[in-house]
């Protein structure tokens, strides 16, 4: 991983040192090890990792030489100072290599060939690199059963560990979780957690990333592949609208795991990811993967291969005014040629739709500076606006964290209970009175020096008062700058594309569409789900379902396509930063599936209206160069790290505005990253998910004779929900409910709007 | 032991300690007065009334000798083999103490569950040379072998103390 941090060698506080006889500079203040590495000298290290904090000097692999200074020093500990003569190669630097790797390794099974982390392990590498060849140690070795479950996705050979405190360091200090300690001493030390409980937690994984010895190891690669049998890709994740970049492992055309980039994008997720983004793709070989196109007749169900899908989607639709509903994941690629095709005369006059939070209405907030999530690092102040970000956005938690460690103040107000209150001072607000709680926030604001607010898109929309309110504040504090936690994995980029929240619906109701294309898109799972059945039960024309998994919109269509997901495809996703990023392929998928843009595109091959593209990074060109947002923009601008985009004009589509009133109660709903359907069905994640359930105040629960683990329904005007058990948690304000979003078998979906995520309801106990 | 009285133990020394951390030992050592090992409770407790997570009192712990966290016998008896003991005899003691306990050369506790027998480095004893020290309360020497069993002898007939100070 990210060994070394980066150095700026452009900084104006630059000092002159001499290293191996070289004349060198960099950044007063920068660590030794680091400085050596931008001047192209290796210090080998194993315990330094800039992004886990202060450098604490376990492992003394780093011993060099500094003129002046008794014995040796630890570069990973020693900053760069005017004049420093610092020798890594001299005789004495060499012999303490020598030990360091001789005593690290006195102690390790060196069973490198059956080892997962053989082939890229530093460990290996270094010992190759600075090791002395041969080991003076003669005594048994310590043995431990092996391997142990620290949980059910990681496992340790305690025999491995080199005692560095990495992990211990990112559970303590990154991930805040407490969980993982070293236990013992000496040769008898090992990581473990309390009493040898299992080591849950949410960003659990990103300790198999940074343990430099083959101790932690992700049980679902374990025997899997081999360093020179696999190929890596630099791709994004797609499961939440932070767009954290990954890397695809490959292995036979199948992927096999995915880890945080070597180089992490420090703008972004620094190189952590969360174990949903790294172990959740095992869903694309979950049972409900749909593999084949299947035609729905009066008969029965027909399989038929690609080609002929296809050809019967094309047919469906000739003559036909159509309607076109994207999801919120979908790329930009695909919503593209949607728009082209609907426009260049291949579907007549097409109706082009999108599911999920219109905040056109919040462009105001937008229009101010903004930051992207590596600025929350350097702020003295963090505001959080609404939301649910430790839930929604899950990697924003750590870059909170981060910044608390690094003294930031955190502030807050919002309706919804969370992980990161506990960091700082918030507000409970009532839903649709954000302004209210903002009106604390503000001194703080434009007191501070480099204030991040971080405000959420569905709360802001549906909260009108709340959007002038920030606009305000914004405009006041000329040092601070926002950042929006989203609600849509591509939100940003579909209203970019200028892709609207509405018009399909209506369009469906009045008869003026008799064919639709559902394309990642269910909207009866969705918020809104009865409204939509309705229009769908009277609806007389085909439906086309581009999908991925099994849904009730795949048991619903005429004629099911079977679509690649975000593993296998590629595509342009726009972060909630409003960052484009690419995702590429790591994974074949299916024989009889297709990426979504390449079934629109062969649709309209059959439709006899050929597009000007043929592939996907064409048709990314085409679609780039019709939208303000995207102009000027290249796959080669994007690279691995990604561009943020320009703006765009707003739409004035935005949710009804609720406001809580004493006399009503309020569901808001909240999409738990781990609370998901996608989650449920992972093997992997299978002891990470979240429950459904409704959360609601104690006093809320009694005053509607519910008791903790009773079932309850909610009822609003436009619908109901499943049944699901109470939990009573004193954070959330009474007469609020927060319910799950998007979890298996939709239970809340109905009792919203559409593209809600508030509704008023009545609750009844079942 | 629960958190109250942890805190109740710790709260007229809390001002003696200038890093909160430092204050898990004693924590720990008097959690342990009350069963002579500590228990997941214990560990909980501990962690409440120092504020630290359970985890990290428990990695504390696991570090020190004298903080038990599986069951020991009712008492537990060090025998010191450091230098100047081991000069004066500390072997023999050791051996003849653990054969007659019947635990192996590492030593563990007996089948009555009355006695463990551990090694211990140097106990500041070195002029009573080789010493044998009983929990944490009596320290003496020199020994023999005969003397030691006898030593032993008497603990195990001597009911268990009101609390376990190891
Ligand atoms: S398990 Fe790995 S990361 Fe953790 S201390 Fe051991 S070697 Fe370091
Ligand atoms: S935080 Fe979001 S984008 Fe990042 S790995 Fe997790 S699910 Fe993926
Ligand atoms: S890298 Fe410097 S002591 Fe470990
Ligand atoms: S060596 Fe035994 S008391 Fe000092």
């Amino acid at each position: 991983m990210a060994d070394y941090a980066p150095v700026d060698l452009a900084a104006d506080n630059l000092v002159t040192f001499e290293l191996n006889g070289r004349t060198v500079s960099a950044p007063a203040g920068t660590m030794l090890v680091d400085a050596a590495y931008a001047a192209g000298v290796e210090i080998p290290i194993f315990c330094y990792e800039p992004r886990l904090g202060p450098p604490i000097g376990a492992c003394r692999m780093c011993l060099v030489e500094i003129e002046g200074m008794r014995g040796l020093q630890t570069a990973c500990s020693t900053p760069v100072t005017e004049d420093m003569v610092v020798r890594t190669n001299s005789p004495m630097a060499k012999d303490a290599q020598d030990g360091v790797l001789e005593m690290l390794l006195a102690q390790h099974p060196l069973d490198c060939p059956v080892c997962d982390k053989g082939g890229e392990c530093p460990l290996q590498d270094r010992t190759f690199k600075f090791g002395p060849g041969k080991s003076r140690f003669i005594e048994p070795k310590r043995h431990f059963p092996k391997p142990i479950e620290l949980s059910s996705r990681i496992a340790l050979d305690r025999e491995r560990c080199i005692s560095c405190f990495r992990c211990v360091r990112f559970s303590q200090d990154v991930a805040q979780d407490g969980q993982l300690t070293m236990q013992e001493r000496g040769a008898r030390s090992e990581i473990t957690t309390f009493t040898g409980d299992a080591y849950e937690a949410r960003f659990s994984g990103n300790i198999t990333d940074i343990c430099p010895v083959g101790a932690l190891t992700s049980i679902p690669y374990r025997f899997v592949a081999r360093p020179w049998d696999i190929t890596n890709t630099p791709s994004v994740c797609g499961s939440c609208p932070v767009g954290c970049n990954t890397e695809l492992t490959t292995r036979d055309g199948e992927l096999k795991r995915i880890t945080g980039r070597d180089t992490p994008n420090v703008a972004v997720e620094e190189g952590w990811l969360c174990d949903k983004g790294r172990w959740g793709y095992d869903i694309a070989m979950s049972p409900n993967r749909l593999s084949a196109p299947v035609v729905r007749e009066a008969v029965g169900d027909r399989t038929v291969s690609i080609e002929d899908g296809v050809a019967a989607a094309a047919s469906l639709l000739t003559g036909r005014r159509v309607g076109i509903l994207l999801g919120g994941a979908v790329t930009l690629e695909e919503a593209g040629i949607a728009l082209d095709l609907a426009t260049n005369g291949t579907l007549d006059n097409a109706v082009v739709a999108r599911l999920g939070v219109a905040s056109g209405n919040c462009a105001p907030v937008r229009a101010a500076t903004g930051a992207q999530l590596g600025d929350i690092d350097a702020a003295d102040l963090v505001v959080i606006v609404g939301g649910d970000p430790a839930a929604q956005q899950p990697i924003v938690e750590l870059r909170v964290r981060k910044a608390r460690r690094f003294g930031a103040r955190v502030i807050g107000c919002g309706a919804r209970p969370h992980a990161l209150e506990s960091l700082g001072d918030f507000t409970r607000t009532a839903p649709g009175h954000l302004a209210d709680g903002m009106m604390g926030l503000a001194d703080a604001i434009s007191n501070a020096a480099r204030p991040v607010v971080l405000w959420d898109e569905a709360d802001l929309a549906s909260d009108p008062g709340a959007i002038a309110a920030l606009t305000a504040l914004l405009a006041a504090s000329p040092h601070a700058t926002q950042l929006m936690l989203g609600a849509d994995v591509n939100g940003v980029g579909l209203s970019a594309l200028g892709v609207s929240t509405t018009g399909l619906f209506e369009a469906i109701a009045a008869d003026e569409v008799d064919a639709v294309i559902c394309v990642h898109a269910d909207p009866l799972e969705a918020a809104g789900s009865i409204a939509w059945q309705a229009v769908f039960d009277g609806f007389r024309g085909p439906v086309i379902a581009i999908a991925t998994y099994a849904s009730a919109m795949t048991e619903r269509a005429d004629l099911v396509l079977p679509a690649l997901t975000m593993w296998e495809q590629e595509g342009t996703l726009v972060s909630m930063t409003h960052r484009a990023q690419r995702l590429r392929p790591g994974a074949a998928g299916p024989a009889q599936a297709a990426a979504g843009w390449e079934l629109l595109i062969a649709i309209a091959h059959h439709l006899g209206h050929p597009p000007a593209y043929r592939t996907a990074a064409s048709a990314f060109t085409h679609t780039v160069a019709s939208h303000p947002a995207f102009f000027g923009m290249t796959t080669d601008l994007i690279g691995t790290d990604g561009v943020v985009i320009g703006a765009w004009p707003a739409d004035d589509v935005s949710p009804a505005a609720i406001v809580a009133d004493p006399d009503h109660l309020v569901l808001v709903a909240t999409r738990d990253t781990f609370g998901d359907d996608m989650t449920a069905r992972s093997h992997a994640l299978r002891t990470a998910v979240s429950a459904p359930v409704l959360r609601m105040h104690p006093a809320t629960a009694q005053a509607l004779w519910l008791n903790e683990h009773d079932h309850a329904v909610l009822i609003s005007d436009v619908g109901s929900s499943s049944a699901l058990p109470v939990l009573c948690d004193a954070r959330v304000a009474e007469g609020l409910i927060v319910g799950p979003l998007g979890a298996p078998g939709s239970p809340i979906e109905g009792a919203l709007s559409r593209n809600q995520h508030q509704a008023i309801v009545r609750v009844e106990r079942t | 032991m629960n958190a109250d009285q942890v805190r109740a133990h710790i709260d007229p020394i809390r001002h003696e300690y200038a890093e909160a951390r430092s204050l898990i030992l004693p924590a720990l050592k008097f959690a342990q007065t009350e069963k002579g090992h500590l228990t997941r409770e214990d560990l909980e407790a501990v962690g409440e009334a120092t504020g630290f997570s359970a985890a990290y009192v428990e990695s504390v712990a696991s570090f020190y000798d004298r903080l038990y966290l599986a069951p020991t016998g009712a008492r537990v008896v060090s025998v010191c083999v450091t230098l100047s003991c081991m000069l004066r005899g500390a072997d023999e003691v050791w051996d003849h103490l653990c054969e007659r306990e019947g635990v192996s050369h590492h030593g563990g506790t007996s089948e009555d569950g009355r006695i463990t027998i551990q090694e211990a480095q140097c106990l500041g004893y070195c002029d009573r040379a080789p010493c044998i020290q009983a929990d944490a309360e009596e320290t003496k020497g020199p020994f023999t072998p005969g003397s030691a069993a006898a030593f032993v002898d008497a603990l195990r007939a001597a009911p268990d103390p009101h609390e376990f100070w190891r």
